[in-house]
C-alpha cells in the first residue's frame, strides 16, 4: 500500500522537494472550485477526524456559517499529548507542508481567513521545523495576500502551548489561545458558532488535515476506497511498548491488530506473550491479550470490541508487565492533567489513583476495587469535557478484564477497619 | 415559547430560558453551587445535573436551554446518584471544620450535604491541604482548603465589579483561589464575594468568628450610607450589631452592597460615644477634657427645658436645620413644628463627596434621605444659601436660637465658631460630637438602626427601614422585632440576652413630645400614623402606606428628576 501522509521521499519537508513531487497542486485545483464543492468533496470521501473522536470532518466543516459578520478560524489541533500518541511530531518533522496544504484548503473551504496552529510546548524542535515550512509558505505565496495570485487571503500563526495536557481539548485549546485558563468551554454553544473569541471556529488535528490535498488530488471515489469503508484513509499508526520496532506506521484504516503488531511492528519483544493492548492512545478501553486476534484498527470494529480507535496510539504491554502498575501510571497522568474545573474529574481523578496507589502498596482490598468502579462511574459522563471519560475508562475497562490482578494483591491480612479483639485479661490469684 | 414538562408539571416557558431558570420561576428546587442569576453560567461544580428524556447523558440544568416538548426530571435515580456523587466528590477534600466555621448555618455545601448527601463518606485518605488563612485583600480573608471552585467570586469580580483580581492557580484538586499578581482583592465591592461564596472559604476579616448564624437576628433593612439606599439585611445579636448583607432588590442594589456601607453604617450604632440618656447643660457644671459639662437629666425635663426656651424667642429668632440623614417622618414632624412655631428660617446640609462615585451603586450625595427632605416639605428653603444666611444671621444676632435634628454642622469648625454664638441650641443627636459638645440641650435620638421609619432614595424609591436593635423603651418581644432562636428561647439569664441600651427615642416621637409640651395636640402614637398623614397631605406620597412600601418600596409619583439607570446595563 502507497504511503500517503508520510511518503518515503528524502527531504519531503523543504518546499522545493515537496513542489517537485507534487505539492500544492491539490491548493491550485482547490482555488478553481467553489468553496462548497470542495466541502463537498471532503464530505463525500467520508474523511473523519484523528484526534480521537472519529467525527465525519466534511460535515464539522458545513457547521461554520455561510453568512455571518464576524470572522472565522480554523485552529489546527497539534497539541498531541495523548499518551502513547507521537504521529502529528511526524508530520512536523517529515511532511509539514501536506498539513499547511490542507489547511489552507480548509480555510478557502470555510471562508477562513485566519489559521492558528496550536503546537505541544514540549515540541521545541518540530515547532521549529513547522515554523520553517510556514515561512517557505508565505515566501511562495502559498500564504498572505491574495495567494497564487487569487483573490483568497489566509494567515497562518503557529502558537506553543505550555504544557498542559487539557489544552488538547478543542475549547479549552481556543481558551489558552485567547491568553485565559485552559479550562474546557461548557456546550453548547458549539465552537462553529461560538468559539474562537466568540467567533465561527472550527478545530481539525493535524493528521485530519494533512489527509485534505490528498482527497482533492485524487478525487473521493478513489479516496473512499482505501480501507474501511466507513472510516476510509490511511492511520498513522503509533505502536510502543513491548514490540520489536515501535514507531509510526502509516496503514490503511482496518488494518489487523495483531498485523500491526506482529507484522510491522516485528512482533513482541522477546517472543514474550502479550498481556494487554491498549489501542487508540491512553484513554481508551484496554484489551486483553487473548482477546486481540482478529480485531481491526478502525473505528467501528474496536468499538464493536468495546474500544476505540482514538488517536491510533496503540501499547503493547507483554505478559511480565506490572499492568497494575502502569494503570496506576495512567491515572496519576489524568489527574496530574485534571484542569480541577469541574467537581467529579477535580476531585474523582486524585482519589481513584490514591486507591491504586494503595494497591500498589499492597494495602488494597476487594472492596476498594468496588469503590474504584464506582468512583469511575460517577466520574463518567457527568462532566464538562472528555478528560473525566478518558481517565475513567481504562479504570473500568482494566477492572473489567483484569479484576484478577486485583484479586492477586489485594491484602489477604484482615482489614485495619474491622474492629481489632480486645487482649485477653488475666487473672492473678495471689 | 416553549412547552415542557418538570417533574411531571406541565409549564409554557419562554424558550430562551435555561431548565434552572424555569424550574426556580416554578417553584421547583434545583441544588446549585456555581449558578447565580447575575453571573455569567459557568456549569462546574455539576450539582446540577438532571435527566432529560432523550439525552444519552444527564445534563447541568443551569447551561441547557428549554426546548419544546422537553421532558426534566430532576428527582428521577440517575439524578439523586449522581447529585449524592457530587455531594461525595466535593466533600472528600472538604476540611470538617464546620464547628469553627463562621459559615456554618447558611453554607450551601453543608445544608446539600444534609439534604443529598449519604452521611458517609467512602473516602478514608488523607484529604489534599492547602492554606487555611490566606488575607486576599483588606476585607476579606480565604481559606484555600474550604473552597469549592464554583468560581462566582472570580466571575463576580470579572463581570459586575469590573476589576479582574481573582484567579485560579495549579491544577485538579490542586487548585488554588489566588490574587493576580501584585493585585489584592480590594475594590469597593470585595465584600460581595463572602455573601456569594456557597461555603466558608471567603469570610469577612471584620465578622470573622464574632457569632455563629443562627445566634443573630437578621432585619431588614436599608443602608444609610448614601443616596443608593441599599436594601440591607441587619444581624443583632446580644443588641448588638454585628454584621450587615445585602438584601436583594433589583430595583436598587441588585443582590449587592459596596464595602463602605457595609463596614461603615452599623459601628457608630454599638459605639462608646453613643449618647445614653438626654443631656442638659447646667450652671455650675463645668467643661472639661473629659466631660461636656452636659448632665443626665430625664425626658420630661429635658423636653420642659426645650419647650421653655424657645418660647422665649420670636419665631425669627428661632432657626431649624433638618436632616438628610433623618427618616421622612422625622423631617415632616420637623417641619410641621417650625411652622407651628412660625419659623422661617430653616434649611438642611447636603453631603456630597464630588467624584466618590461610579455607575455601579455607590452615590456622591452620602446621606440617605437627601431626596426625601426636599419631599416632606422644605422645597422653597432649599437652594444651598439657606444654612449660610443662617449662619450669617447668628453672627449678626438676629437669629439667637437653633434647632438642629440629626447631623453635625459643628464638625466645620469655622461653623463651630459661629454656633458658640447661640443663646439656645438644642440637637438631637446619637453619639457625640463636635455639634454636641456646643449644645445647650442634647435629645438623645435612635440611630436608624433602632427605629421604623422611611427614607427616600436618589431615584425617588421610598423605603423603609425596622428596628434591629432595642432601645430602653423598647422590648424586642412586644416590638414585632425580627428575633433570633436566643430571643425566643434564651432564658433571661443567658449572657447572650444581655446588651447595653440606650435610653433614647425616635427623633419623630420626641418632636411630637415637643410640640405637645408647647401646647399642639399631635396624636401620633406610631410613626405609621406620621407615615399616613405624609401619604394624605403630600402629593407625591398619595396612595403609600407600610403594608404597600413592604420589603422593595415604591416610587414617588413626581417626575423622577434623577433618572434611575439600571445597575447592570
Amino acid at each position: 500500500m502507497e504511503k500517503l501522509i508520510l511518503p518515503d521521499i528524502p527531504h519531503l519537508r523543504h518546499i522545493d522537494v515537496y513542489e517537485m513531487r507534487g505539492g500544492y497542486q491539490a491548493l491550485k485545483k482547490a482555488l478553481g472550485m467553489k468553496p462548497d464543492d470542495v466541502i463537498e468533496e471532503v464530505k463525500k470521501s467520508n474523511l473523519r477526524g484523528r484526534g480521537g473522536a472519529c467525527f465525519p470532518t466534511g460535515l464539522k466543516w458545513s457547521f461554520m456559517p455561510k453568512q455571518t459578520t464576524k470572522p472565522k478560524y480554523l485552529c489546527a489541533n497539534g497539541d498531541e499529548s495523548e499518551p502513547g500518541t507521537f504521529k502529528d511530531r511526524a508530520i512536523f518533522e517529515f511532511n509539514p507542508h501536506l498539513f499547511i496544504e490542507g489547511a489552507i484548503i480548509a480555510a478557502y473551504a470555510m471562508g477562513v481567513k485566519t489559521i492558528y496552529t496550536y503546537v505541544r510546548g514540549e515540541y521545541a524542535k518540530w515547532i521549529t521545523l513547522l515554523q520553517k515550512a510556514v515561512d517557505d509558505a508565505y515566501a511562495k505565496n502559498y500564504l498572505g495576500e491574495n495567494i497564487l495570485g487569487s483573490s483568497f487571503s489566509i494567515e497562518l500563526y503557529s502558537h506553543k502551548g505550555a504544557g498542559a495536557y487539557i489544552c488538547g481539548e478543542e475549547s479549552a485549546l481556543m481558551n489558552s489561545l485567547e491568553g485565559d485558563r485552559g479550562y474546557p468551554r461548557v456546550k453548547p454553544p458549539f465552537p462553529a458558532q461560538n468559539g474562537l473569541w466568540g467567533c465561527p471556529t472550527t478545530i481539525n488535528n493535524i493528521e485530519t488535515l494533512a489527509n485534505v490535498p490528498i482527497i482533492i488530488n485524487k478525487g473521493w471515489e478513489w479516496y473512499s476506497q482505501i480501507g474501511a469503508p466507513k472510516h476510509p484513509g490511511t492511520l498513522l499508526y503509533g505502536i510502543s511498548g513491548h514490540v520489536n520496532k515501535p514507531g509510526i506506521y502509516e496503514l490503511p484504516t482496518g488494518v489487523l491488530l495483531t498485523d500491526l503488531i506482529y507484522k510491522y511492528a516485528g512482533g513482541v519483544l522477546g517472543n514474550k506473550k502479550i498481556k494487554a493492548v491498549i489501542p487508540g492512545g491512553s484513554s481508551t478501553m484496554w484489551l486483553r491479550g487473548d482477546e486481540i486476534d482478529g480485531v481491526k484498527m478502525d473505528a467501528e470494529s474496536l468499538k464493536a470490541a468495546g474500544t476505540a480507535i482514538g488517536t491510533g496510539g496503540v501499547i503493547v504491554m507483554d505478559e511480565d508487565t506490572d499492568i497494575l502498575k502502569i494503570l496506576t501510571r495512567i491515572t496519576h497522568f489524568y489527574h496530574h492533567e485534571s484542569c480541577g474545573q469541574c467537581t467529579p474529574c477535580r476531585e474523582g481523578c486524585g482519589w481513584m489513583e490514591k486507591i491504586l496507589n494503595r494497591f500498589l502498596e499492597g494495602e488494597g482490598t476487594m472492596e476498594d476495587v468496588d469503590l474504584l468502579l464506582d468512583v469511575a462511574n460517577n466520574i463518567e459522563g457527568n462532566t464538562i469535557c472528555a478528560l473525566g471519560d478518558a481517565a475513567a475508562w481504562p479504570v473500568q475497562s482494566f477492572i473489567k478484564k483484569f479484576r484478577d490482578e486485583f484479586e492477586r494483591r489485594a491484602k489477604k491480612t484482615p482489614s485495619m477497619k474491622k474492629p481489632v479483639k480486645p487482649p485477653h485479661l488475666v487473672t492473678l490469684e495471689v | 415559547m416553549a412547552k415542557i414538562t418538570i417533574d411531571g408539571k406541565q409549564l409554557e416557558v419562554d424558550n430562551k430560558l435555561t431548565i434552572i431558570q424555569v424550574a426556580l420561576e416554578h417553584g421547583i428546587a434545583i441544588p446549585h453551587f456555581c449558578w447565580h442569576p447575575r453571573l455569567s453560567v459557568a456549569g462546574n461544580c455539576r450539582i446540577c445535573l438532571v435527566e432529560v428524556e432523550k439525552f444519552p447523558k444527564l445534563v447541568i440544568a443551569c447551561a441547557t436551554q428549554v426546548t419544546d416538548g422537553m421532558v426534566v426530571k430532576t428527582n428521577s435515580p440517575k439524578v439523586v446518584n449522581a447529585r449524592e456523587a457530587v455531594m461525595e466528590f466535593l466533600l472528600i477534600n472538604h476540611p470538617l471544620d464546620c464547628p469553627i466555621c463562621d459559615e456554618a448555618g447558611e453554607c450551601k455545601l453543608q445544608d446539600y450535604a444534609y439534604k443529598f448527601s449519604e452521611g458517609v463518606s467512602r473516602f478514608d485518605f488523607e484529604k489534599v491541604r492547602k492554606p487555611k488563612r490566606v488575607e486576599l485583600g483588606p476585607n476579606v480573608m480565604l481559606d484555600v482548603e474550604r473552597c469549592i471552585m464554583c468560581s462566582r467570586c472570580v466571575r463576580f469580580c470579572d463581570e459586575i465589579a469590573k476589576k479582574p483580581q481573582l484567579v485560579f492557580i495549579q491544577r485538579a484538586d490542586h487548585v488554588e483561589l489566588t490574587t493576580f499578581p501584585g493585585e489584592n482583592l480590594d475594590h469597593p465591592y470585595s465584600m460581595n464575594t463572602i455573601d456569594l461564596c456557597p461555603v466558608g472559604a471567603l469570610t469577612s476579616r471584620d465578622f470573622r468568628f464574632k457569632a455563629r448564624v443562627w445566634e443573630m437576628s437578621s432585619t431588614d433593612t436599608v443602608c444609610p450610607g448614601c443616596a443608593r439606599g441599599c436594601n440591607m439585611k441587619m444581624w443583632v445579636r446580644n443588641n448588638e450589631v454585628l454584621r450587615l448583607t445585602p438584601r436583594y432588590n433589583p430595583e436598587v442594589n441588585d443582590y449587592w452592597m459596596c464595602d463602605y456601607g457595609r463596614l461603615n453604617t452599623f459601628k457608630y450604632v454599638n459605639a462608646e460615644n453613643r449618647i445614653k440618656a438626654p443631656l442638659i447643660r447646667k450652671e455650675g457644671v463645668l467643661a472639661n477634657q473629659t466631660d461636656s459639662g452636659l448632665v443626665e437629666v430625664g425626658w420630661d425635663e429635658a423636653i420642659a427645658k426645650v419647650a421653655s426656651e424657645l418660647k422665649s424667642f420670636d419665631e425669627d429668632e428661632i432657626a431649624g436645620l433638618c436632616s438628610a440623614f433623618a427618616t421622612n417622618e422625622d423631617n415632616y414632624l420637623f417641619v410641621k413644628l417650625m411652622n407651628m412655631l412660625g419659623v422661617k428660617n430653616i434649611a438642611f446640609l447636603q453631603h456630597l463627596i464630588e467624584g466618590d462615585e461610579d455607575d455601579i451603586l455607590i452615590r456622591a450625595d452620602k446621606t440617605p434621605n437627601n431626596r426625601g427632605v426636599r419631599e416632606v416639605g422644605l422645597t422653597s428653603s432649599i437652594n444651598g444659601s439657606g444654612w449660610e444666611i443662617i449662619l450669617r444671621r447668628i453672627d449678626e444676632g438676629t437669629i439667637k436660637a437653633l434647632y438642629v435634628i440629626d447631623d453635625d454642622p459643628g464638625a466645620d469648625p469655622r461653623v463651630a465658631e459661629t454656633l458658640a454664638r447661640l443663646d439656645f441650641f438644642v440637637v438631637h443627636a446619637s453619639n457625640e460630637n463636635d455639634t454636641t459638645k456646643l449644645a445647650d440641650v442634647v435629645l438623645s435620638s435612635s440611630t436608624y438602626a433602632e427605629k421604623h421609619g422611611t427614607f427616600t432614595n436618589f431615584q425617588g424609591r421610598v423605603q423603609r427601614i425596622r428596628p434591629a436593635v432595642t432601645t430602653a423603651e423598647q422590648d424586642r418581644a412586644l416590638d414585632g422585632f425580627a428575633m433570633s432562636r436566643l430571643d425566643k428561647f434564651g432564658a433571661h439569664n443567658d449572657r447572650w440576652m444581655q446588651g447595653p441600651k440606650c435610653d433614647a427615642r425616635p427623633t419623630w416621637r420626641i418632636l411630637t413630645c415637643v410640640a405637645n409640651a408647647l401646647g399642639a395636640k399631635w396624636k401620633h402614637n406610631t410613626v405609621e400614623d406620621v407615615f399616613n398623614e405624609i401619604a394624605a397631605t403630600t402629593e407625591s406620597f398619595k396612595g403609600m402606606s407600610y403594608m404597600k412600601l413592604g420589603l422593595r418600596g415604591m416610587l414617588l409619583k413626581t417626575k423622577v428628576e434623577v433618572v434611575a439607570a439600571p445597575i447592570h446595563a
